[in-house]
């Protein structure tokens, strides 16, 4: 793991995966776990159709997808081997995210960190199932890294194009801005405040919407209209049309709503996202790559329409960040509730959908387990990263006093 | 003297040329008649039947054997089970007290079995209420209600309703529990003609005071008949011995009868068909309504309801071209594009008598360029939105 060949060997393994011919199972494309709404393979390959036959293919609740996919990939073939490559672009992310965060050219355990990435179970399948998350999980990995390079006007296009492909990568907006203008290397033992001008980050706000507001330009002209995919990909995300299970909470809520209170609930499930923004990025402003990466976790969590890949992306961050290691408490039950979901989540599922001896109620606990998973590794990695400021308890005091909570 | 010895021979080729000649004009008649009788065409594709017997108990079996004597001779003139709507008391041919248990007969000796094993009755028993009637012609059946129950005509269909029971001057019995009056179905009859449900119905009914029964019609394309005039009985025709009932009503024996010499092909009109009554023999005064109906009656076929016979007409050839196969093709791949005019379609040839020229041919050099601009805008929409983010890509990476 420690020989520089080994990235990209690993590399060639995924996308010799994707060469290979062999078959993925049906199942697997079409897993409520793996795939969502907004990201499915199926509903992609189905609105290419129904625009290349002239029909416009936001009309229908079918297409959900950003129309910059259209356009991706009505020039380039629709094949495995653009997941494969998006894997190994994230996963080269990730590892610059690490390198610079390290201020180090090449390290030992880059291999981990690009593994982490590749062969997490969590991130694999869904690129096997050609979700689309894969490119979602890509640009925000690069964005990620471009900010932590010190390189603005590329991370700033990089979160327009995250942003405009998944609605609520909008969160990522304030840490990405206070990264720009900070440093990548790791603060979190040393917390102060953040002292840069706020004019900066202004600049970078505004060179942020100018780049966002060419894309919905683009998008707007291959989609033939501009309410059309607006309504369809990113309404998604605030409206929620579409009630298909995924491992997420919003789904079962909104079955049994009145339409009465849908609207209410809407906007506080909506707020309950942007809610974290501003504490996580106050409480963590001497470094925001941090707060980027418990945005993640929040995202993973309590996304509208989650899939696997959420809290995959969470996880596979964790080896960017070894110093909280030592302080995290029950990093243990977190992996076995993860290893618990992941297992109850597709019995369930299988037990409810095709066999009918379950119901949905069997599936939303799995899920609720999910969640719990996710928030135990957003808690515990808040809490390291808040506990490694105070440090180690000296051996004189060791006795005497403990640090619970601050 | 030689054109004397050809003179016989002459004149035997004069006469067979006028024979011929005579022949073919008498062969003109039955054509001309057989294509002169689609002129006043009722324009129906399809028949439905609405057969009522609105009595219950036995000593009401010739009711039965009414409705199940028309249903023999719709199904026999072509009309599918599945365009039959029979509402029966069906308590008749399991009655303890039928001698011939699963058997019901319409004349005495018993030698045609109306029951049998084919028939299909849609609505029996408690079923056969004024309510569900109505909302059987109406159309205003709960969800629930299986496509065997439903009348599912449309604007081209010819309907036969049939109703014998127990009636008087204006209302019929149904079922000894209840009465539907000559307005409900007159109102009936114009709901269906407001929801476009059917081209034209025939409505023949066997009741004492039966004529008061359509006089209350109010809807277009509406013929009517009844077997007896207000103030009137209808009696029915004849006894059974063994089967101990009356076993056909007067009126409905006399129109079976008739129907009897009737066959698919045939060419027998309505008026035919009314004129064969004979009030002596059915003992009442059947009468007709015809003045909501729009065609003379020379010219309605009896089989126009009576049967489920389609109209053959003839209209000239198109040759099949690259411009209507395109428009074809435009109009199965580009779906949004709406071709407006059908020259090809015979439901349009039909209903507005346009003749079969090419007058439509100009339109559809257009279609051909607006597909191929389609294609090209879409080509232009996908390449400018590439390019723009490309350009932005690079713009970023190099520039900035």
């Amino acid at each position: 793991m420690e020989s520089p060949l080994f990235l990209p060997v690993l590399a060639t393994c995924r996308l010799l995966l994707a060469w290979v011919h062999f078959p993925v199972p049906d199942g697997l494309l079409i897993d409520h776990q793996l795939t969502s709404p907004l990201t499915s393979y199926f509903r992609l390959k189905e609105g290419l159709w129904l625009y290349h036959h002239g029909v416009d293919p936001y009309v229908g609740g079918i297409l959900k997808h950003s129309p910059l996919f259209l356009s991706l990939f009505s020039t380039v073939p629709l094949g495995r081997v653009a997941w494969a490559l998006s894997d190994i672009v994230g996963a080269w992310a990730l590892v610059r995210i690490w390198r610079s965060r390290q201020q180090l050219g090449q390290s030992r355990r880059d291999g981990l960190v690009g593994t982490a990435y590749l062969l997490n179970p969590y991130l694999l399948l869904p690129s096997l199932a050609s979700s689309t998350s894969t490119f979602e999980n890509a640009a925000v990995l690069l964005t990620l890294m471009f900010a932590a390079e010190g390189r603005p006007s590329l991370a700033l296009l990089a979160l327009a194009l995250s942003t405009h492909l998944s609605l609520t990568t909008l969160l990522l907006v304030v840490p990405v801005l206070m990264l720009l203008a900070t440093s990548p290397t790791s603060q979190l033992a040393s917390p102060r405040l953040f002292g840069e001008s706020y004019w900066k980050v202004l600049r970078y706000a505004s060179e942020f919407v100018v780049y966002w507001f060419v894309l919905v330009c683009a998008a707007s002209i291959m989609a033939g209209g501009v309410w059309n995919w607006m309504r369809e990909s990113w309404g998604a995300s605030l409206i929620l049309p579409d009630l298909t299970p995924n491992p997420g909470f919003w789904w079962y809520f909104f079955t049994e709503m009145f339409d009465h209170f849908r609207p209410f609930f809407l906007m506080v499930f909506s707020t309950h996202l942007v809610i974290y923004v501003m504490p996580v990025c106050i409480k963590f402003q001497h470094d925001a790559l941090y707060a980027a990466f418990l945005l993640l976790g929040i995202l993973g969590a309590f996304k509208p329409y989650l899939t696997l890949a959420d809290p995959g992306l969470f996880l596979s961050m964790f080896a960017v960040f070894p110093e909280i290691y030592p302080y995290l408490r029950h990093a243990i039950v977190t992996a076995l509730l993860h290893a618990h979901a992941s297992l109850l989540l597709p019995l369930f599922h299988a037990l409810w959908v095709i066999e009918g001896r379950g119901n949905a109620n069997f599936y939303y606990a799995a899920s609720l387990v999910m969640g719990i998973a996710g928030g135990a590794g957003i808690v515990d990695a808040c809490f390291a990263g808040m506990r490694i400021a105070v440090g180690s308890v000296p051996e004189a005091e060791r006795g005497k006093w403990e640090v619970i909570q601050e | 003297m030689h054109w004397l010895q050809h003179l016989p021979r002459h004149c035997l080729f004069l006469l067979a040329c006028l024979a011929a000649w005579t022949l073919a004009i008498s062969q003109d008649e039955p054509v001309a008649n057989f294509f002169g009788k689609h002129n006043g065409t009722s324009g129906h594709t399809n028949n439905w039947a609405v057969l009522v017997c609105a009595s219950r108990y036995w000593f009401n079996y010739r009711h039965m054997a009414n409705a199940l004597g028309m249903y023999r001779t719709v199904k026999r003139l072509g009309i599918p089970d599945s365009n039959i709507i029979l509402m029966l008391a069906d308590d008749v041919a399991c009655n303890a007290r039928n001698k011939f248990p699963g058997s019901v007969y319409a004349k005495s000796g018993r030698h045609l079995d109306l029951y049998g094993e084919n028939i299909e009755v849609d609505y029996r028993g408690y079923e056969v209420t004024v309510e569900n009637f109505i909302r059987l012609l109406t159309g205003r059946v709960d969800p629930s209600v299986p496509r065997s129950k439903r009348l599912l005509t449309d604007d081209r269909s010819n309907i036969f309703v049939y109703m014998t029971g127990h009636g008087g001057n204006e209302f019929l019995k149904f079922q000894d529990n209840e009465e539907i009056s000559a307005f409900d179905i007159a109102d009936a009859f114009e709901q269906m003609w407001q929801k476009k449900r059917y081209n034209e119905i025939f409505f023949m009914i066997d009741t004492c005071q039966a004529n008061t029964m359509y006089s209350q019609f109010y809807s277009p394309n509406i013929l009517a008949t009844g077997s007896s005039e207000i103030g009137e009985n209808s009696y029915s025709h004849e006894n059974d011995n063994d089967v101990g009932v009356s076993v056909i009503d007067s009126y409905t024996h006399f129109v079976l009868e008739y129907m009897e010499g009737i066959n698919k092909t045939s060419q027998v009109s309505m008026q035919d068909l009314f004129s064969s009554y004979d009030p002596v023999k059915i003992r009442s005064h059947p009468g007709v309504r015809s003045d909501l109906f729009q065609r003379p009656l020379e010219g309605a076929l009896v089989t126009d309801f009576f049967g489920g016979v389609s109209q053959a007409e003839i209209f000239p050839v198109i040759e099949e071209d690259a411009d209507t196969t395109l428009q074809y093709i435009t109009r199965v791949s580009f779906p949004d594009q709406v071709v407006h005019s059908d020259p090809v379609s015979p439901q349009a040839y039909h209903d507005q008598g346009v003749d079969m020229t090419k007058s439509n041919a100009p339109a559809l050099t257009p279609e051909k360029d607006n597909m191929m601009l389609d294609v090209r805008w879409k080509d232009i929409r996908k390449w400018t939105s590439i390019t723009i983010v490309g350009f932005l890509v690079g713009w970023v990476s190099f520039v900035r």
